[in-house]
């Protein structure tokens, strides 16, 4: 978009002229909702998850916030003057982008991290295909990609200089959750859930392992600690099954849906996610078809996907349908654990709804919704990606296209489905 | 007897309503005009052919100008001078005084008459129809009989904003209007007429309630919900049969008139009387006497709504246009808006959210149509099946991008109809000047 006037434009007899050489037929009423302001209302609603995640991680979250949304508004400013590309919609999906990419990002992210975010968001994931309305794939989440795969090579190279010293990589590693504004940091043994716990004297918060590092990779061969529960110590008597021994070393469901867990700092808490998200499809922003296929694919297919890992006695055991191989009371467990535990919500109500990335018509978005759910907990249980819900909402965006020709309505009238015909030439 | 409630549709939209202002309103007389600017053309037909000349002194009701081919005689609607006449009009001036509808008198029992004989009284009327489509009475009834119509649908749902036309036909003539659609029936020998109103109205309309159980017609109140009175949506909404793409209603045996119609049929079969106007709404934040008005053909719009300033539009916001300077009241002029269409906007790119589908009645897709236009792909838009679209306006309404996505499919299922794929449709707005909103 080049320039919206303004319902009162400065001189309103020339744009009165204009808008009846645009507007010579109908219909001349138009709803109220505009791009703008479209992308407003997403902004309000990503702002509960995010108000959430400043509660729960304090203020370094909000710092993280701010820098995300103001780089990327003044990354869009600076392409726009350089290039003049006239579809940039300018600064509402700027903002939109920065708060989406904040929503992702770890809440000790350092700034320079947030800022090369930004700059991918914006001008990889935006501005090289032509503004809002062309891109192919959801913008923030191109960021965030872009995060995850650089910052390891980055890291070694920059040294460990950080006020976070400590830290820094850690947590965009996503192994752990901090609380409070800190300087000290605990690995608590008895960590029994957020507020059941005291931090210990001297102590700032708690390190915690990342649920999505815990559950992910379970097929996978690995010297990681978190696959060998009897070597971190945290395996119980008390608990007889070999899944409820992945149970211990997490905090408690209820933790996991308040949001006192590690992760992004909009990822977290499930129950604003849910409801910012209830919210957008109260107003139409989003489909209610698509969130609930992604969870519910996902779901299935959690519960029945083979995972594999060290047992107590140190060898590998192999767990064929985890939704009934131990009751199923300890696999609906599992599964919520395995939902909620990494950013499947937030790309469910938030990121594969992304208007220009998603299929247009239902059924499409149908289609849509069961790859980007199924894709994602794959990746998760059997490939090495930290952040497995994003990169299957990117993957499934680039045959968007693809979907969007294929799937065809049955028009009314039509006594058939057009979908994957074309017209004769 | 009540009104049966029925039906729905995919898609469609809340439209606010904005009737308030004139649908308690009783039918009046607009105030007296200098000159009439009567069409010659009131229906898409060939123009009529003047039988007066410059100076004559012409009597309401008098012929002023004969059908050439299937079109119809014009007559005056009110006394006057011919002061000019060119190729499309003929001009009228020193006006009798407008009198509005004018008393019913029964003079013929048209319950003695068959099908034939009230086809025959019809061919002598030179009725318009009243619809966008300008048809003439006499070729829509043709067109009925052809199709071998055994349902008629009265299409008194009025969804369009700001009109109330109808609404007031039915409440103030309900009886007679529903005799008209019997007439109508009769003539061209349907089984089954249905008149579909607004079920938020139907207070008002005791009268067509006490009528309609002499003629064995169903009244059916549909739920208010934009579009449902477009011809096919309604159709579909009653009968529970889609209307093949690109076609009418009456390719499925369906016949569909509105109460204008029939308050017209009932006017000249019964009582003689050819009326020489039809109900205008006009209102809009603008009008300065909203109101319901039976105005004579040929009044000036700009006259009818002075001193109320520009721009208007004639019909409703939704499907109607911007009134152009000199037009006059012509049998389709269902209702004349005063707003400001600077609401429009101006159009931004797709986002691809999907609205215009949703709401779009007729289930089209209409971004990926809005794509083959841009791309001038006319094939697969008609593939796609844009020959559905009812015209309704929803998805311009709805498109968040301020498209103007109705006139796009307007304009290819044009260029599917006319056969023009060598040229290009789309040609690129003039570039607004450049800034970083
Ligand atoms: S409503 Fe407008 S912006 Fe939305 S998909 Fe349709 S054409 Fe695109
Ligand atoms: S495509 Fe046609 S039928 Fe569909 S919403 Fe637009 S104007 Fe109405």
């Amino acid at each position: 978009m080049t320039d919206v006037p303004e319902i009162n434009p400065p001189n309103p007899e020339a744009f009165l002229k204009e808008a009846r050489t645009l507007a010579t037929h109908a219909p001349l009423l138009r709803a109220p909702e505009k791009v703008h302001s479209v992308f407003l209302v997403i902004i309000v609603a990503a702002c509960l998850p995010l108000a959430g995640g400043v509660v729960l991680f304090g203020w370094r979250a909000l710092w993280v916030v701010f820098v995300s949304v103001v780089s990327c508004a003044v990354i869009e400013k600076i392409y726009f003057r350089v290039t003049h590309t006239p579809a940039l919609l300018g600064r509402t999906h700027a903002y939109l982008t920065g708060v989406l990419l904040a929503l992702t990002l770890p809440p000790f992210t350092p700034w320079y991290v947030v800022v090369l975010g930004a700059l991918f968001s914006i001008l990889v994931g935006k501005a090289i295909f032509g503004g809002v309305g062309h891109f192919l794939w959801q913008p923030a989440l191109v960021g965030r990609f872009a995060i995850a795969v650089i910052t390891p090579i980055l890291a070694p190279m920059l040294g460990t200089t950080d006020v976070l010293q400590p830290l820094s990589w850690g947590v965009l590693d996503q192994q752990h959750i901090v609380f409070g504004d800190v300087k000290e940091v605990k690995t608590p043994k008895d960590y029994r859930g957020w507020k059941l716990t005291d931090a210990p004297d001297g102590t700032n918060g708690f390190a915690m392992p990342h649920p999505n590092k815990v559950m992910s990779k379970l097929w996978l061969k690995s010297d990681d600690n978190f696959h060998n529960f009897s070597s971190i110590g945290t395996v119980r008597d008390d608990i007889p099954n070999r899944q409820c021994m992945l149970f211990a070393v997490l905090p408690p469901v209820s933790d996991m849906l308040f949001g006192a867990r590690p992760g992004g700092i909009g990822e977290t808490c499930s129950i604003l996610i849910i409801a910012a998200g209830l919210y957008l499809v109260y107003r139409n922003y989003v489909k209610w078809q698509l969130p609930v296929v992604i969870i519910l694919s996902a779901a299935i297919v959690v519960s029945i996907a083979p995972i594999r890992f060290t047992g107590p006695n140190g060898t590998m055991e192999t767990v064929w349908f985890p939704m009934f191989a131990e009751g199923i009371e300890i696999g609906f467990t599992y599964v919520l654990y395995q939902l909620l535990g990494c950013g499947l919500l937030v790309a469910a109500f938030f990121m594969a709804p992304e208007m220009t990335t998603s299929p247009v018509t239902t059924g499409g978005q149908v289609i849509f919704g069961i790859g980007c759910g199924s894709i994602a907990m794959l990746m998760k249980l059997y490939m090495d990606i930290p952040i497995p819900a994003y990169v299957a909402v990117l993957v499934m965006n680039t045959f968007v296209p693809t979907i969007d020709s294929m799937w065809q309505p049955k028009v009314f009238g039509q006594k058939h489905f057009p979908w994957l015909a074309r017209a004769k030439k | 007897m009540l009104f049966q409630r029925y039906g729905k549709f995919t898609g469609g939209i809340d439209v606010p309503e904005e009737k308030d202002s004139t649908v308690d309103k009783p039918i009046s007389i607009p105030e007296a005009t200098d000159s009439l600017r009567i069409p010659l053309m009131p229906c898409q037909t060939l123009p009529s052919q003047p039988t007066v000349t410059v100076g004559a002194r012409i009597e309401p009701h008098q012929r002023i100008a004969a059908a050439m081919k299937d079109g119809i005689d014009i007559f005056a609607p009110l006394g006057g001078t011919v002061k000019s006449i060119d190729e499309k009009t003929i001009e009228l001036a020193d006006l009798t005084q407008p009198k509005g509808i004018p008393e019913s008198s029964i003079e013929t029992s048209w319950s003695d008459l068959d099908s034939v004989q009230l086809y025959q009284r019809l061919a002598e009327s030179h009725l318009p129809t009243f619809g966008a489509r300008g048809e003439t009475m006499m070729g829509w009834i043709n067109r009925a009989k052809k199709s071998q119509a055994n349902t008629l649908i009265i299409n008194a749902v009025e969804c369009q904003p700001y009109v109330t036309a109808d609404h007031r036909l039915l409440a103030e003539f309900g009886s007679e209007v529903i005799t008209g659609s019997a007439i109508l029936g009769k003539t061209i020998g349907v089984s089954k007429i249905i008149v579909a109103v607004d079920e938020t109205h139907t207070d008002d309309y005791t009268e067509l309630l006490e009528t309609n159980a002499q003629y064995d017609i169903q009244c059916i109140a549909l739920p208010r919900k934009y579009p449902i009175g477009a011809d096919n949506i309604l159709a579909y909404v009653l009968t529970r049969h889609e209307v093949p793409c690109g076609q009418d209603p009456e390719s499925i045996g369906i016949a569909m008139a509105g109460p204008a119609e029939c308050f017209s049929v009932y006017r000249w079969v019964v009582c003689g009387q050819r009326l020489g106007g039809r109900v205008v709404t006009i209102s809009g934040m603008h009008a300065e006497r909203p109101g319901n008005y039976f105005v004579p053909y040929g009044t000036d719009i700009h006259e009818l709504m002075a001193p109320a300033e520009e721009p208007f539009i004639i019909g409703s916001p939704m499907i109607g246009r911007l009134c152009p300077e000199g037009s006059v009241v012509k049998p389709s002029t269902d209702a004349v808006v005063a707003i400001d269409p600077t609401i429009v906007g101006v159009p931004s790119q797709c986002i691809r959210c999907g609205w215009c589908h949703d709401h779009c009645p007729a289930r089209l897709n209409v971004a990926v149509l809005n794509d083959h236009y841009e791309l001038s792909d006319i094939a697969q838009a008609e593939h796609l099946g844009v020959l559905s679209c009812v015209e309704c306006g929803v998805c311009s309404y709805i498109c968040p991008a301020r498209l103007p996505l109705a006139e796009r499919t307007r304009k290819l299922k044009r260029a599917i109809k006319r056969r023009q794929t060598s040229m290009p449709l789309f040609t690129p707005a003039p570039k607004p000047p450049e800034s970083d909103r």
